[in-house]
């Protein structure tokens, strides 16, 4: 019988211990880990870009009447963090980490609330005032457009379409 | 309820519970056994009977077909029933939380196992895709005592 | 690409069967009528010497009213992949089964019957993919009905079934053999089975019908990824190789290399944790904790270049999301020149313990003629002296690039499939050194693209179990088909082979040799004790 298999004894020596004794020494986590999401408030404007990007529906956005509210639920998030590729204003930052476990799962929401803007005219709730402002600043829309809502504009648009003066004898063939 | 907290302050012996997961999770779950993160410096070693358990370790949402044989290991796993539900397919439902054949993660399976009669004394969530070995050691350490919980719900306004 | 002249026969095939044909690129599409489809079949398995692949059904009748169904084979000498479809009535799809001439198409017909709602004529049929308790007349596939519909599902177990002569033992799903849910029930006349029933797919998750409805493009990657956890990387990059060879995007070449850098990596994990429960089925757990821990720096290697020790979630169509620095490749080099100095070290002890040798030598055996009737993929078909690797056969991603030998040994039996398997782990160092020093400048995303409706797309990936096949046919914003087959699929039939006359005690290892990965799959084969035959009920392959 060969004694080959007592090498073992060889390697397993010459390793000694591999064990990193977590949580009472820093665990190894590299640079690049992907963990939990942290949403600035203060950036946010609730345009719902990462609800639309993210896979399962771990960002959701719900509308009440005078707000807008974004909710992150951690339980069903899968760390792939394409709401950090999407969001327009960079409101959304990685962070490395690991440890939420929890016996409550009503601590793993994060909860951003939005108050909402009103059209000018038939006072209904559209978007955010946040998202309002951040349309003004970055394309030249008049600002007399972006506070009503599209209702609001379809009928004013037929309305002035509908007061040209045109007749029968004046429409080209 | 104090005489969980006293006993489990010992070993605890955990069963591991497929009920329809990737895999990924259950292989990081083999992986806390071995050299690097050894589990069994707390004293965790896996069963094979439920009835054997102090700690259900749950993975994948719960399938349609799979549900009945879950709801029978878990009958038979002792009082105090504890569960730790592990990853984005146990805690909320995964990627497939909405589909015609997954019940939808642990929270509706505790509603089912409510309307039958079985208590489940306390559910532990580990959120992770997968979890990491050391996610589950901060759980288990989480359910001794030794760590404090970090995780709390945050509610900010934006104006 | 594939040369033109080894097409043509395909082209005369068709027109000789009364359907037509076209080329593009490096696929052959077939349509031919159903009354001709199981002459087809043949002549392309039997007689061209094709692999098959797998069936899929379709619902077309938003489009033109048909149903279809759809026959996946690759010509693997000559490089195409060679698609056979028929039209069925929008009514009541009827189609012959082609089982008695390709014997591999069982299951994937009796999935097509349960999913979509297609017969098949000229076969027994049974329920294979849904639970026993599902309205017949609901076909989750079929376009009216909605991905989130739940029937009532039952919560009382069954009761078991009871035998007046034999008796009866359930086992699993929660068993301590087994590491994923599956349920035997034997029937057993003192030591000996003389039936089993069997049900599976605790595993099914509906991610077909999910693709096709809330999910775009690009969040179809993720959920592709969690199909497998071992192999999920494969699942991902098949997907978006096939989505860009359907909308013809130019990917990058930096992406192409990075993706197939990253799938190697996944192959190292994976053989290393095969080789590892492999030794704890043997007995040989200072094996098992060893390789684990050799395994472990692969782990923080890959969450270096990706971001996350498993499923990666690096992958987009049109690219990648993460780059592969200077200071990432070094660290890269080091952590390989490591692990091909330590594993050498310790398999060559490893297969000397004599446990493992004699019980791995001469167990197991499958022939090869067996392996070429049953198309069986990866290392399985390798250790039985058939020569079939896609990386080389039917390249993709920078592949062509990279120089390697694909290990074949031909004795056909479990020491063979796990030395199949350490050749290629060696080999797989080898072609990650040859593309990281050959890794091209560039971007790594495509961003502007479109992908236009009703594209065809095919890919087969070499997974580390095996080949795995993904067809898409796109539609508006999203998929309008997908289905995908893993290589454990066409590998279990195979055990029926090689349990037979063998001793119960070898019948775990022979098992995992194969390296069953359930989730992909979720199908299994039951041992007999006494004289150990595989047996199923209901009959496998004939």
């Amino acid at each position: 019988m060969s004694l080959k298999p007592l090498k073992l004894v060889i390697i397993a020596s010459s390793k000694g211990r591999v064990t990193v004794k977590y949580p009472y020494q820093e665990p190894i986590v590299t640079q690049e880990f992907r963990g939990e999401i942290d949403i600035d408030p203060v950036k946010c404007i609730g345009c719902g870009a990462c609800v639309k990007a993210c896979p399962p529906n771990a960002l959701e956005i719900s509308e009440s009447e005078r707000e807008i509210i974004l909710k992150y639920f951690v339980g069903r998030c899968i760390f792939c963090w394409r709401c950090i590729d999407v969001c327009p204003v960079n409101a959304i930052k990685g962070t490395r980490n690991f440890e939420l476990a929890t016996d409550k799962s009503t601590d793993l929401y994060t909860v951003v609330v939005h108050t909402r803007a009103t059209c000018e005219i038939c006072g209904k709730p559209v978007e955010t005032t946040r998202m309002r402002r951040y349309v003004t600043e970055k394309t030249p829309v008049t600002e007399e457009y972006i506070t009503i809502c599209p209702e609001c504009r379809r009928r004013l648009l037929a309305e002035a379409v509908s007061m040209r003066k045109v007749g029968p004898s004046e429409r080209k063939e | 309820m104090s005489v969980k907290n006293s006993f489990l302050k010992k070993s605890i012996w955990v069963f591991h519970l497929n009920t329809g997961s990737c895999n990924a999770c259950d292989i990081e779950i083999l992986d806390a056994l071995t050299p690097f993160h050894d589990a069994e410096r707390f004293g965790v070693k896996l069963v094979v009977s439920p009835r054997h358990a102090d700690v259900i370790l749950l993975t994948g949402p719960v399938t349609a077909e799979s549900l009945p044989k879950v709801v029978n290991a878990i009958e038979a796993a002792p009082r105090p029933r504890i569960i730790i539900a592990l990853g984005s397919c146990g805690c909320g439902g995964g990627i497939w939380h909405d589909t015609y054949s997954t019940i939808g993660g642990v929270d509706k399976l505790l509603e089912i196992l409510r309307e039958k009669g079985i208590v489940v004394d306390a559910v532990y969530y580990v959120p992770g895709c997968p979890i990491r070995p050391e996610a589950l050691l901060y759980a288990v350490a989480l359910v001794k005592g030794i760590v404090p919980k970090k995780r709390e719900m945050k509610v900010y306004k934006a104006e | 690409m594939p040369n033109p002249q080894e097409a043509l026969k395909y082209i005369e095939l068709a027109t000789s069967n009364s359907g037509v044909a076209y080329v593009e690129g490096d696929t052959v599409h077939i349509t031919v009528p159903p009354e001709r489809l199981v002459d087809v079949a043949d002549t392309v398995f039997n007689k061209y010497n094709c692999s098959f692949r797998v069936c899929a059904g379709v619902d077309e009748r938003p489009l033109n009213g048909h149903f279809s169904i759809v026959h996946l084979f690759t010509d693997d000498r000559a490089g195409y992949y060679v698609v056979v479809k028929a039209y069925l009535s929008g009514e009541n799809p009827v189609a012959p089964s082609i089982t008695s001439v390709v014997p591999a198409a069982d299951w994937c017909e009796m999935e097509a019957r349960d999913l979509v709602g297609i017969e098949f004529t000229g076969r027994d049929v049974y329920r294979l993919v849904l639970p026993p308790w599902w309205p017949s007349n609901l076909h989750p596939l079929r376009k009216e009905v909605p991905y989130n519909y739940r029937p009532q599902p039952r919560i009382e177990s069954e009761k078991l079934g009871y035998s007046s002569e034999y008796g009866v033992i359930p086992l699993g799903p929660y068993h301590p053999a087994l590491h994923e849910p599956e349920y035997f029930e034997l029937y057993v006349d003192g030591e000996r089975v003389v039936d089993v029933k069997y049900r599976g797919f605790h595993v099914h998750r509906g991610i077909e019908k999910l693709a096709e409805s809330r999910m775009n493009y690009q969040q179809i990657n993720f959920l592709a990824e969690r199909i497998c956890g071992i192999c999920g990387f494969v699942h991902s990059t098949c997907y978006a190789l096939a989505v860009e060879k359907a909308a013809k995007l130019e990917v990058p070449e930096r992406a192409q290399f990075i993706r197939s850098i990253v799938l190697e990596v996944e192959r190292l994990h994976s053989h290393l944790l095969l080789l590892g429960v492999a030794f704890h089925l043997l007995g040989y757990d200072a094996g098992f904790m060893h390789v684990w821990r050799i395994r472990e720096r692969i782990m923080q290697l890959a969450e270096l270049l990706t971001g996350s020790r498993k499923t990666y979630g690096i992958n987009l169509v049109g690219g990648v999301r993460r780059d592969i620095n200077e200071d990432k490749k070094q660290k890269a080099l080091e952590v390989l020149r490591e692990l091909n100095r330590e594993f050498e070290s310790f398999i060559e002890v490893a297969i000397s313990v004599p446990q493992v040798k004699k019980r791995l030598t001469g167990t197991g055996i499958l022939p090869r003629e067996e392996a070429i009737r049953l198309s069986v993929e990866g290392p399985v078909a390798r250790a039985s002296g058939i020569n079939k690797d896609a990386r080389r056969d039917l390249p993709y991603a920078a592949y062509k690039y990279a120089s390697f030998k694909v290990p074949v040994y031909s004795e056909g039996d479990n020491l063979a499939r796990v030395l199949v398997r350490v050749d290629e782990v060696f080999e797989s160092i080898s072609i990650v050194e040859q593309l990281l020093d050959k890794l091209p400048g560039g971007p790594i995303l495509l961003t502007d693209f479109e992908i236009p409706e009703g594209a065809v797309g095919v890919q087969v990936v070499e997974a580390p179990r095996g080949g795995d096949i993904h067809y898409v046919v796109t539609g508006r914003g999203t998929l309008y088909r997908w289905r995908v087959r893993a290589p454990t699929y066409a590998n279990i039939p195979a055990l029926r082979v090689m349990l037979r006359n063998q001793p119960l005690a070898d019948a775990p290892i022979t098992i995992a040799s194969i390296d069953p990965c359930f989730s992909c799959t979720d199908r299994i084969i039951v041992i007999r004790n006494g004289v150990a035959e595989v047996f199923k009920f209901p009959p496998m392959v004939k």
